[in-house]
């Protein structure tokens, strides 16, 4: 096992590195990379606008750091796509991306469709509820991929110390985070512990990497995604990005329930694929809160399904559009 | 000189609007950053930092700040005989605690200052990039400042030190503010900033502070103000105490004193103190008057070749001049003798507040109007 502090300090950045975007830009023109960024979207009117218009004017326009910019939507049924179209993103419906694989509703599903449908050597991800959305939830995660060869993913965290003081603080991510997943990671990969914010919605891959990955197509995706990457190539292919902040809107308990619920069963299949425990029972797809109406108690029962899709590399379509052999 | 040419270098600016559509995303992502850095007066150092940062990265010279916090930048002319001052402020009257953050939807951009006065930074710090890309080359110098301490008890500090302090010719200031498109003010009122601070001491009364800062107001409303000289009296902002249940111990009143003459308000101030005086007799009551800002009245005459042209800029792109033609802000350069304008770049509302927005769309011929103003001033129509 690799000494997580010395990963934390030879890994872990902060975007405020990564300000020299003419360097930056040099450097991906001299290696001949392109870059695309991905923003899944369902009913984010709000801020998609915003995101779009400070990408396209800071990484495309002024900076050419980004070769195309791509809204991946999930069928909104408010002005998104609209928005974003009118301040020049190329603007997708996920449903009509490799048609007649169907369509299944979940963030994980637009993820796994831009590898298909958008070219560049490196795909960035940045979730479209960021309020505070600032270049540098690009650059910060598609520097460590340019400047070091080794590494193949890079995750956001956000850390921003409350004083300045050099008191020691806890840093970790969200309740879901420091509940259900670090503690997991813990007894079964101790070594991705190291990763501050193993849910962040924001992660910049090399497309060789991310067409050998099956994806979840709901919740378990980002969880998945860390397991499958760590199995393959280890901690070393992991870096890092502190973003500060990030302003976004909170969820309530009873969702992180469904979030946590769609985690675990992705967690524990994976753990059954690994035989590293092989007596699971087959798992249910229903979870089940409870509701209160006066002196009454009843069960809400959600279905939720973590179906994945597979490894883009073995769809032939895939294979054909970019000329790739499995 | 040519008599076509004021007409042909007006006919030229109808087509600018349209040649800046490709530009609207660079000029929007400036007004957002601008805007989510927090900037309150004699607080506005990061949201310089940032500015001077675009200046250095559009290639203007001397990108710098001045002794007083004020973000600079010099923009060479081919043949440098002359300066154009171009300015916008930087401080807004939210706090650094506040929520900052913009949200940006198909046809506006809403946050705090937005309007006033991020997008006149936007235009401030996109403009030197406009003209490069479109070629066009002033034969005048630019010189860039977005200025600090501008509001409030900030009292055009940062302007005023600059003009105070730059010793070289400057031939025409223009004062770019978020909104309104259509305003075009070149004079100055005389204005006084004032707070009164109400005090009541508990060991000697119970009055209220509340009923106090009644009394001065009542006694405020009833000074003959002079219409001849449009003097007027607004009352602003007032503030006091602590809980619905305990007499206020404290109260404050902002209001700002205006007229066309100097003279006036000078008269209107002692007329204040009088009545402050009187209130103060009062048991345990202590009342006092601040001075928040002040200004001096003066300005451009309205047939000056300055603001003819701005006005015929205006209306060659369909821009209605509005008739409020003065603004505190030109008192600033009314001290130095400067002949000075303000123009708005777009449509805003609820500015000051929280919910305060811009529109999108007119901000083309906002930017179109300021780029005709720069080509007429350099092309010697405004002298």
């Amino acid at each position: 096992m690799l000494n997580i502090n010395n990963w934390l300090q030879s890994n872990t950045c902060h975007h405020s590195q990564f300000r020299d975007l003419l360097r930056l830009v040099k450097e991906k023109e001299r290696q001949g990379i392109t870059i695309s960024l991905c923003i899944p979207t369902l009913n984010e009117e709000a801020t998609i606008g915003k995101e779009v218009v400070l990408f396209k004017s800071e990484l495309q326009d002024r900076y050419p750091l980004l070769d195309e910019i791509a809204v991946v939507d999930s069928g909104s049924t408010d002005r998104t796509r609209e928005v974003a179209a009118s301040f020049g993103a190329d603007v997708y419906l996920a449903s009509n991306i490799l048609a007649d694989m169907g369509f299944k509703r979940g963030k994980g599903e637009n993820l796994w469709k831009a590898i298909y449908q958008l070219t560049g050597d490196i795909i960035v991800y940045v979730d479209a509820d960021i309020k505070n959305i600032h270049p540098r939830f690009v650059y910060g995660l598609v520097a460590p991929l340019i400047y070091r060869s080794e590494v193949k993913y890079v995750k956001a965290f956000y850390d921003r110390p409350l004083t300045l003081s050099n008191k020691i603080r806890p840093s970790g991510g969200g309740r879901v985070t420091e509940i259900l997943v670090r503690p997991l990671f813990s007894l079964f990969f101790p070594e991705l512990t190291a990763i501050i914010q193993p849910l962040s919605g924001e992660y910049a891959v090399r497309r060789e990497v991310l067409e050998k990955l099956p994806f979840p197509v709901g919740y378990g995706v980002e969880t998945s995604h860390l397991i499958d990457v760590y199995s393959s190539f280890g901690l070393e292919a992991f870096a890092q990005t502190d973003m500060d902040q990030r302003v976004h809107r909170h969820q309530t308990t009873r969702d992180l329930g469904k979030m946590s619920f769609g985690i675990l069963r992705t967690f524990l299949k994976r753990l059954k694929m690994k035989g590293m425990s092989s007596d699971l029972p087959d798992f249910t797809a229903n979870l089940r809160q409870f509701q209160a109406h006066d002196e009454q108690y009843e069960q809400v029962i959600h279905e939720i399904f973590e179906e994945e899709r597979p490894p883009m590399i073995e769809l032939e379509a895939y294979r054909k559009r970019f000329d790739k052999k499995i | 000189m040519d008599i076509s040419a004021p007409k042909r270098l007006l006919d030229k600016v109808c087509g600018f609007a349209e040649k800046l559509e490709p530009f609207r995303e660079m000029l929007l992502a400036n007004l957002v950053m601008v805007s989510e850095i927090p900037s309150p007066t004699f607080a506005e150092s990061k949201r310089i930092e940032f500015i001077k940062q675009r200046f250095t990265e559009c290639g203007l010279q001397n990108c710098s700040t001045d002794g007083i916090g004020n973000g600079l930048g010099f923009l060479s002319g081919s043949n440098s005989q002359k300066t154009i001052l171009l300015t916008a402020h930087c401080d807004t009257p939210f706090s650094i605690n506040e929520e900052h953050t913009c949200r940006v939807d198909a046809g506006k951009i809403h946050g705090p200052g937005v309007a006033d006065n991020s997008l006149g930074l936007a235009t401030l710090t996109t403009l030197p990039t406009i003209l490069e890309r479109l070629d066009i080359c002033l034969k005048n110098d630019l010189l860039f400042i977005a200025a600090v301490n501008s509001l409030d008890h900030g009292n055009l500090g940062g302007i005023r030190f600059f003009l105070s302090n730059y010793h070289k010719t400057i031939s025409h200031c223009i004062g770019i503010e978020g909104a309104p498109l259509g305003r075009l003010q070149f004079r100055s009122m005389a204005s006084l900033g004032g707070m009164i601070s109400c005090n009541v001491n508990r060991k000697v009364s119970e009055q209220s502070a509340v009923e106090v800062i009644n009394q001065v107001i009542t006694r405020l409303q009833a000074i003959k103000l002079s219409d001849d000289t449009h003097t007027d009296l607004v009352l602003g902002a007032v503030q006091g105490g602590a809980s619905y249940k305990i007499p206020a111990r404290n109260s404050f009143l902002k209001f700002q004193l205006r007229s066309n003459i100097d003279d006036s308000i000078q008269k209107t101030v002692k007329k204040i103190d009088t009545i402050l005086n009187d209130i103060e007799q009062q048991a345990g009551v202590t009342v006092s008057l601040d001075v928040i800002a002040r200004s001096k009245a003066g300005g451009l005459e309205a047939t000056h070749p300055f603001v003819e042209m701005t006005r015929q800029v205006m209306t060659n792109l369909e821009i209605v001049p509005s008739d409020t033609i003065y603004s505190s802000t030109i008192s600033a350069y009314v001290e130095q003798n400067l002949p000075a304008i303000c123009i708005g770049i777009s449509n805003g509302e609820n500015i000051n507040y929280p919910d305060e927005y811009i529109e999108i769309d007119p901000i083309t011929k906002g930017l179109a109007q300021l780029i005709g103003v720069l080509l007429v001033i350099d092309g010697e129509l405004c002298a």
